[in-house]
């Protein structure tokens, strides 16, 4: 079923369209619920699988923001979010996949609540990245708020995803909290979203650099996500 | 001058740099040895490490710890400054005593948390402070077809009842939970155990749900908006 990843990449990458978008999406849901009906469980195991998750919660997340009323006529943004969720469909490609059953530790809904919420909070970190580089051509405040909203929400996933990590750390390992590179990058993670929607009450004088703060913010995701998991060793790394 | 310190700890400015000095200590701490696996972080409650080990290895937990403190009094008084303007949603606020009392939990942890892992055959048994013992009566196992443990347990007896501790469930007695971590095969098989006390579960559980309750009303006010 490798096929659909790739034409789910393929069309993400010119989805100048909103059909297109959904169609790359559409591909990459299926592609997901093939792997998942096939493994029995949530694909989120190795870079593959969790590449390929991301790819498509950037897809299903951006949704309501491809046609919203702000930007339903935006050709960028559209293609911006199928080329970020394209990106990441074609990062998976090259790794392969893991067909295990989950380890009995891993083998938990928090886990899979843990890990699938975590992701659906990067997709929105991203968008909001993506709606920064737009106010700043446009300089239009309608899309600092929708920047906003994107912030909000997938920081709101993000907490209910460490709730989740906390309450499955604490039935598997016997801690809520363990000091690893991968759960200090977590909470700085989680400090910079909380820092990012605190400036907000600074006022408009702020609005560039708040802009500029939800792009940097989609950077310091992606270390958390890949970085410390490739670079540094962690209980989380691939 | 006690006027001043007051408006300057209640400010927004200062949350924001201390939010920002808390991440910048802990991004150092990530590349430290301290965090790393075998640094001893992880073995012993937080404050018996800060106690015993060196400055050199410690000295950005220190700072860590002395800057949360702070954003802790920050958020504490901003939200009761907030609170005495009439009008204002109770949502941030929810978030903020959910943050606090997650903080709290970390300090009770850091106190008086308990962790040993031991290695027990069929037979062998978990001493408790009272002179109670809890003792593994079976260990038991799947094989799965890659030739990996599918599945492990252990039968437990604790007091009169037999009770079965596997993988995300532990088995809890007397304020400490007793965890599998591994099952060894050969040559006898050998239950990797370990024994928590993680006392402040219950106040982090309570501060997540909290933080989780402001957050939803705050979806909810920003809705549309």
């Amino acid at each position: 079923m490798k096929w659909l990843l790739i034409t789910s990449a393929l069309l993400y990458l010119s989805s100048f369209r909103r059909p297109v978008f959904v169609l790359a999406l559409s591909c990459s849901l299926i592609y997901l619920a093939s792997r998942g009906v096939g493994l029995g469980r949530l694909p989120l195991i190795g870079p593959q699988d969790t590449l390929a998750f991301f790819s498509c919660s950037i897809g299903l997340m951006a949704l309501p923001f491809v046609y919203s009323r702000g930007l339903s006529g935006d050709r960028f943004f559209a293609w911006g979010c199928g080329a970020l969720a394209g990106l990441f469909a074609l990062f998976a490609l090259p790794f392969p996949t893991l067909n295990m059953p989950l380890p009995p530790i891993l083998d938990t809904y928090w886990f899979e609540l843990h890990v699938a919420l975590a992701f659906f909070a990067y997709a929105l970190f991203g968008l909001a990245a993506l709606l920064g580089v737009l106010y700043l051509r446009r300089e239009e405040r309608q899309i600092l708020d929708l920047q906003y909203r994107a912030a909000l929400v997938g920081y709101s996933f993000f907490s209910l995803s460490m709730v989740s990590g906390g309450i499955w750390g604490y039935y598997a390992w016997g801690t809520y909290w363990l000091w690893t590179a991968k759960e200090l990058w977590t909470s700085i993670l989680w400090l910079y979203y909380s820092l990012y929607l605190h400036l907000r009450l600074k006022g408009q004088v702020w609005d560039r650099p708040f802009a500029w703060l939800g792009i940097v913010g989609f950077f310091v995701t992606l270390f958390t996500y890949l970085g410390v998991s490739m670079l540094m060793r962690s209980s989380h790394s691939f | 001058m006690l006027k001043r310190l007051y408006t300057t700890l209640c400010s927004l400015s200062l949350g924001l740099w201390l939010l920002a000095g808390v991440m910048l200590a802990l991004a150092v701490g990530s590349f430290s040895r301290a965090s790393s696996e075998g640094g001893g972080l992880n073995e012993m409650p937080l404050f018996y490490f800060l106690k015993e080990a060196p400055l050199s290895f410690s000295w950005w937990l220190w700072i860590c710890v002395a800057l949360i403190a702070l954003l802790c009094v920050n958020a504490l008084l901003c939200s009761i400054e907030a609170l005495r303007k009439k009008g204002r949603s109770i949502a941030p606020h929810l978030m903020h005593a959910g943050f606090l009392l997650v903080v709290i939990a970390h300090l009770i942890s850091a106190f008086s948390g308990f962790k040993q892992q031991m290695q027990l055959t069929e037979g062998g048994s978990i001493g408790f402070p009272d002179g109670e013992r809890v003792q593994v009566e079976r260990i038991n196992f799947e094989m799965g077809q890659m030739g990996m443990m599918k599945n492990y347990r252990a039968e437990l007896r604790v007091g009169g009842a037999v009770k079965e501790v596997q993988p995300n469930q532990p088995v809890f007695h007397k304020g400490f939970g007793i965890y599998l971590k591994h099952v060894e095969l050969t040559p006898a098989p050998v239950a990797i155990v370990e024994i928590h006390r993680e006392p402040g579960a219950m106040a982090a559980l309570l501060g997540a749900l909290l933080f989780t309750a402001g957050n939803v009303m705050l979806l909810a006010r920003r809705k549309g908006k």
